[in-house]
C-alpha cells in the first residue's frame, strides 16, 4: 500500500516537471526508480517508457487541442526519433546496467547543463523573422520544409534535426527517457523554433518515439507491470497538471530548479555506475 | 489542398484520439492498481509475464495483471494510431510528403515488433 502510494506520488512529481519542460518525466523517474525503490535498471527504463507514452499522450492532447504543437514538424522528426527507438531499443539489451547508469549520469549532468546555459532572450517565444540562419546560410525552400514551418517562424537545419532525432530516440530507449532533452533544445536553438512551440511538439513526439522502443522491451520481457501501474497513473496527473500550469509559469525559474535536480541525481546515478550506490 | 493546419480539426481530431486512448489506458492502469493494492500486491512483487490468451480471462477475473496489461497494451497502441489518423487525412488531403512520412513511422514501428519478437 505504502510503496504504491510512494509511486503514484512519485510520478506526480516527475510528470508535472516533465510536462513543464518538454523532458517527458523519463529523466527523473528512471534514477527514482532504481535509486528509491531499487527497481534494476533496465526494468525501470520499461516502466519509465510507458510512463513516458501516457506523459506525451496526456499533454500532447491539451498542446494540440491549443495549437501550440507543430504537428507536421512533430512527425517529420518522429520518423527519425522512431528509426533511432529502434536501433536503441535492439542495443539496450545488450548493454551492462553500470554503463547504462554512467550514460545516464552523463545525459543528466548535459540536461542540467543546457537548462543553465539558455540564455533568457532566446527562451522567449520569438518567432524568426527570415529564413536564414546565424551563419547567413540560404533557408531550405522546399515544400516540405514551407509544410513544416509555422505562421510566424521558419524551420531551418533539417539535417540537424533527422540527425539529432536519431540520437534521441537511441538516448530515449536506452535510458527510458522521452527524447525531448535532446529534441527541445535542438529544435529551438538550431532550427529556429520557438521554445513554446519546440516544448509541445516535442511532447507529441515523445508517445510515438517511446512506443516504437516500448514495443520492443514489452516484446522481450522488459516491462514490468505491477510497477509501471502506479507510476503511470502518478506521471498521468502530473503530466495533466504541468501542461495547465504551462502558460502561466516562468519557465527560466523552473530551469534553474531543475537542473539543480538533475546534477545531483547525476551524482547518484554515477555511484552506481561506479558500484558504489 | 491540405489537411487542417495548426489548431484546426486534424489536430483536434487527434488531439481526442490522444486523449481517448490515454485515458482508457490510465482508466485500466489505475483500476489494476487498486486491484493490486485490494489484493495485497506490492509494485515490487513479481509480476505475470503478457500472454495475450489470457487477458480476457483476467479482466473478467478481476485480476490486476488483466487490467494492467490491457492499459499498458492501450497505452502503447494509442501514439501508433495517432499516427494511422493522421495518415489517413493526408491522404485525403493529397499532402504527398506527409503522407511518406507518416507510412514511413508505421514501417519502423512494424520494424520493431519484429526485433521485438526476434530478441524474445
Amino acid at each position: 500500500m505504502e510503496i504504491a502510494l510512494l509511486l503514484i506520488v512519485g510520478g506526480v512529481v516527475v510528470g508535472t516537471f516533465g510536462s513543464l519542460l518538454g523532458l517527458g518525466g523519463g529523466v527523473l523517474l528512471v534514477p527514482l526508480l532504481t535509486l528509491g525503490f531499487n527497481l534494476p535498471l533496465r526494468e525501470a527504463v520499461g516502466v519509465s517508457l510507458v510512463c513516458v507514452i501516457v506523459t506525451s499522450g496526456a499533454s500532447a492532447s491539451v498542446f494540440l487541442d491549443r495549437g501550440v504543437a507543430n504537428l507536421r514538424l512533430g512527425m517529420a522528426l518522429e520518423l527519425f526519433t522512431a528509426i533511432g527507438a529502434l536501433l536503441g531499443g535492439t542495443i539496450a539489451f545488450l548493454l551492462d546496467e553500470r554503463l547504462v547508469a554512467g550514460l545516464f549520469a552523463l545525459v543528466l549532468i548535459y540536461a542540467a547543463t543546457t537548462m543553465l546555459r539558455l540564455k533568457p532572450a532566446a527562451s522567449e517565444d520569438v518567432a524568426t523573422p527570415t529564413g536564414e540562419g546565424p551563419t547567413g546560410a540560404p533557408a531550405p525552400a522546399g515544400r516540405l520544409m514551407a509544410g513544416l514551418s509555422g505562421p510566424n517562424y521558419r524551420v531551418r537545419a533539417p539535417i540537424a534535426g533527422a540527425t539529432g532525432g536519431v540520437f534521441a530516440g537511441t538516448l530515449s530507449a536506452i535510458l527510458g527517457i522521452g527524447g525531448g532533452l535532446v529534441m527541445v533544445p535542438l529544435m529551438h536553438i538550431a532550427m529556429g523554433v520557438p521554445l513554446r512551440i519546440a516544448t509541445a511538439t516535442s511532447n507529441l513526439m515523445i508517445g510515438v518515439t517511446a512506443s516504437a522502443s516500448a514495443i520492443v522491451y514489452l516484446l522481450r520481457g522488459g516491462i514490468d507491470p505491477y510497477a509501471a501501474a502506479p507510476s503511470a497513473v502518478g506521471v498521468f496527473v502530473g503530466a495533466a497538471v504541468g501542461s495547465r500550469l504551462a502558460h502561466r509559469v516562468d519557465v527560466r525559474v523552473l530551469r534553474v530548479l531543475f537542473a539543480g535536480v538533475l546534477a545531483w541525481t547525476a551524482f547518484l546515478m554515477l555511484r552506481r555506475a561506479a558500484g558504489l550506490g | 489542398m491540405s489537411a487542417s493546419r495548426p489548431g484546426g480539426t486534424l489536430e483536434i481530431r487527434l488531439a481526442q484520439l490522444l486523449r481517448i486512448g490515454t485515458y482508457g489506458a490510465v482508466i485500466l492502469v489505475g483500476l489494476g492498481t487498486a486491484l493490486m493494492v485490494i489484493n495485497g500486491r506490492s509494485p515490487l512483487d513479481v509480476a505475470p509475464p503478457l500472454d495475450p490468451s489470457r487477458l480476457v480471462s483476467d479482466v473478467l477475473g478481476g485480476r490486476p495483471a488483466g487490467f494492467i496489461w490491457l492499459g499498458v497494451l492501450l497505452a502503447l497502441a494509442t501514439p501508433t494510431a495517432r499516427v494511422i489518423a493522421a495518415l489517413r487525412a493526408f491522404i485525403r488531403a493529397g499532402e504527398r510528403e506527409m503522407t511518406i512520412v507518416a507510412g514511413s513511422i508505421l514501417i519502423v514501428i512494424a520494424l520493431g515488433v519484429v526485433a521485438g519478437t526476434a530478441g524474445g
